[in-house]
């Protein structure tokens, strides 16, 4: 079972993280301070969610000092500080995912998981992505449905490569709208949706029911159900 | 920023031509006095002189008239100093004796005594003569005249110094003057050079070096407790968003986990969410507009930006939204225009624009945005053919939690905050924002700063 180190000083906001770690089948270990949180994050965590505020400092700040002692695993920064410039910092100096408190449990959850994925997904270097009868050709950037060639923005292709690359897990707009659009804040209105639709229109009218809808959290890009 | 104008010490100039003109006046109007002096007491002597002249020629007159008078005149004459005038006629005006060929026609004779009242002055060949002219009894003209050129040469020679000093002490006054100026403007050259960096967002600007014990060092102690009461009270504001940020995040978090756990009220649980999401937004609109209200001016964050492809992206993303509402989208985009952003603030201000122009729209109305380069900078303009902004708020909409009426009634959800942060991030980027007159619609220009790199 992977454990997940949760380095957090707020017990609500431990709790509920440590309530979706064990959603997802892992095991939480919860420490409250920078100084403890540093002396753990050596050991062997696939996933480290940091926060920023805490007794001893700030987490960010401390991703460095991380590494450097040799701590491996995937960084979530999970902070109040939540304006675009704190997300673009943190991820400057070393974050691989930022998620602004407050935050949903269900974009929590997408993020962990695409987190624990990455840890063990190999490279993505080869080609033709195949999902049952859709396939992404990466050089070439196209995209065919039972053969057929299927026409797609720029953007919708780099949508679609994001999708596979989490593909059978829940993506949340805002994942979509940072790793896609590489934007960082909320736009409030649901752009992300009308171009979903676009591609999912598109795939739907070759043949291809690839993205779905997950109620009240994203979508899931699942050829492997229909395959 | 202000606009520089060469520094022109107009008021220390102006003191320091006061000074010199005060004391070049003071100077003169003593000089002035002296030389009133000088004159009476010279005028007194040429009179002394004449009345010792007169009783002497009163004695000879008393011994023995009219010959006695001859004879000392002609006497006088051939000695000839070209000092004095002296001339005597008979009755006839046949010249007796005397200096002159005849009577000067200027010259009445007044009285017949030897005595040196009612003196007159009179001008003859150029020069000024002081003496009397008398009708002796019996009728013969007497005149007797000492010229004054060596006292007007005197006075003229004066005169001249004091012109001479005049000026010495006018130039003097306009070089101490200059000089003054130019060490004052010195000094208050580097306060203005500080309050211009301090204007254009450099908080932490101080002058090196140490304090001159002087007014002007005074001055600047002054100016610089009063930029680190400044800087202390912007570095609060930032504390205070921070703290506000993570103190009420908090417990909203909380209450959003607590949300989670509610079971068999799905609808009402997504109600609340969604109530939720819209209250953190505003949160996160008033933390972005004040953040960005407190970074303005300062070139800190800011790093080179492609407008150009930010507009393009953020566009992108957009029009499909529009195209669903049926509205006529048309972007225009020179490439390559930079300018020093932050491509998050950038893309939110248009993100915020391009949504209310679409909410706002109706269906078969048109949405243009433009980007293009001036010889100011450049230009962003959104223009939409949708209801506009009413009269009542062309001047507070860019103010926080404005709202038209109508939209309230019309149901148009918002907080009032789009334009105010729309304002906040373009002051953050130095930009302008002016609302042309139109007849119909939004528009809306951006004039963005170039970026000026360094060569």
């Amino acid at each position: 079972m992977d454990r997940i180190l949760i380095v957090e000083d707020d017990p609500e906001t431990a709790a509920a993280v440590a309530a979706e770690v064990r959603g997802l089948g892992c095991m939480p270990v919860v420490m409250e301070t920078l100084a403890a949180g540093l002396a753990a994050s050596t050991e062997d965590f696939p996933v480290i969610v940091l926060d920023r505020m805490l007794p001893g400092g700030d987490g960010v700040d401390a991703i460095a000092r991380m590494r450097a002692a040799g701590a491996s695993g995937l960084i979530l920064v999970l902070s109040a500080l939540g304006r675009a410039a704190n997300r673009v910092e943190g991820l400057e100096k070393g974050a691989d995912d930022y998620l602004p408190k407050p935050f949903e449990p269900e974009e929590l959850r997408a993020r962990l998981r695409a987190l624990l994925r990455r840890g063990t997904m190999q490279v993505l270097d080869n080609d033709l992505l195949a999902f049952g009868a859709l396939e992404i050709r990466m050089k070439a950037r196209t995209v065919h449905v039972n053969r057929a060639h299927v026409a797609v923005s720029p953007k919708e292709f780099e949508l679609i490569t994001y999708f596979a690359r989490n593909a059978g897990q829940v993506v949340t707009r805002m994942q979509l709208l940072e790793n896609v659009w590489n934007l960082h804040f909320d736009p409030g209105t649901n752009v992300v949706d009308v171009h979903v639709g676009r591609l999912r229109r598109k795939l739907e009218d070759a043949g291809s029911t690839a993205i779905q809808t997950a109620r009240g959290e994203g979508y899931v890009f699942a050829p492997l159900a229909q395959a | 920023m202000t606009q520089h104008r060469p520094l022109a010490a107009r008021a220390t100039l102006r003191l320091a031509a006061l000074m010199a003109l005060a004391i070049a006046a003071l100077s003169l109007a003593a000089m002035g006095l002296q030389y009133r002096l000088v004159q009476a007491r010279m005028m007194q002597a040429s009179q002394v002189l004449l009345t010792a002249d007169l009783n002497g020629f009163a004695a000879l007159y008393e011994q023995r008239r009219i010959i006695a008078l001859r004879q000392a005149i002609d006497y006088r004459t051939t000695a000839g100093t070209g000092g004095e005038m002296l001339l005597l006629q008979d009755r006839n005006g046949v010249v007796l004796a005397g200096t002159e060929a005849a009577w000067p026609a200027e010259i009445i004779a007044q009285g017949d005594g030897f005595s040196p009242d009612q003196a007159i002055e009179f001008t003859t060949g150029g020069s000024r003569w002081l003496g009397v002219a008398r009708t002796l009894p019996g009728g013969f003209p007497l005149l007797i005249a000492h010229s004054l050129a060596p006292l007007d040469a005197t006075l003229a020679s004066l005169r001249r110094g004091m012109m001479a000093l005049g000026a010495v002490l006018a130039l003097a006054g306009a070089a101490v003057g200059w000089l003054a100026a130019r060490g004052v403007m010195a000094r208050i050259g580097r306060i203005n050079t500080l309050a211009d960096r301090v204007a254009a967002g450099d908080l932490a600007a101080r002058l090196p070096g140490p304090r001159s014990a002087d007014e002007f060092g005074l001055l600047e102690t002054h100016v610089h407790a009063m930029l680190d009461r400044i800087e202390n009270l912007n570095r609060a504001t930032h504390r205070l968003s921070d703290t506000i940020a993570h103190e009420l995040r908090t417990p909203l978090n909380r209450i959003m986990q607590k949300l989670a756990r509610i079971e068999g009220q799905p609808d009402l649980a997504a109600e609340l969410k969604t109530e939720m999401r819209s209250a953190i937004r505003v949160f996160d609109s008033l933390l972005d507009i004040s953040r960005a209200e407190a970074d303005q001016g300062s070139g800190g964050g800011l790093v080179p930006v492609d407008l150009s492809a930010v507009v393009a992206e953020v566009w992108d993303l957009y029009e499909p939204l529009g195209e669903d509402k049926a509205l006529h989208c048309t972007l225009t985009v020179v490439p390559d225009l930079q300018v020093l952003g932050d491509r998050n603030l950038i893309a939110q201000l248009l993100s915020n624009l391009l949504d209310n122009a679409i909410k706002y729209c109706a269906a078969g109305d048109s949405l243009q945005l433009d980007l293009y380069a001036t010889g100011d900078g450049h230009v962003l303009r959104i223009a939409d053919t949708g209801p506009g902004l009413p009269d009542s708020l062309k001047l507070s909409a860019f103010d926080r939690f404005v709202r038209a009426d109508r939209d309230k009634d019309r149901g148009i959800k918002g907080h009032g905050l789009g334009l105010a942060l729309v304002s906040a991030i373009a002051a953050r980027h130095g930009a302008k924002l002016q609302l042309p007159m139109v007849e119909k619609g939004f528009v809306l220009e951006i004039l963005w700063p170039k970026l000026v790199l360094d060569p």
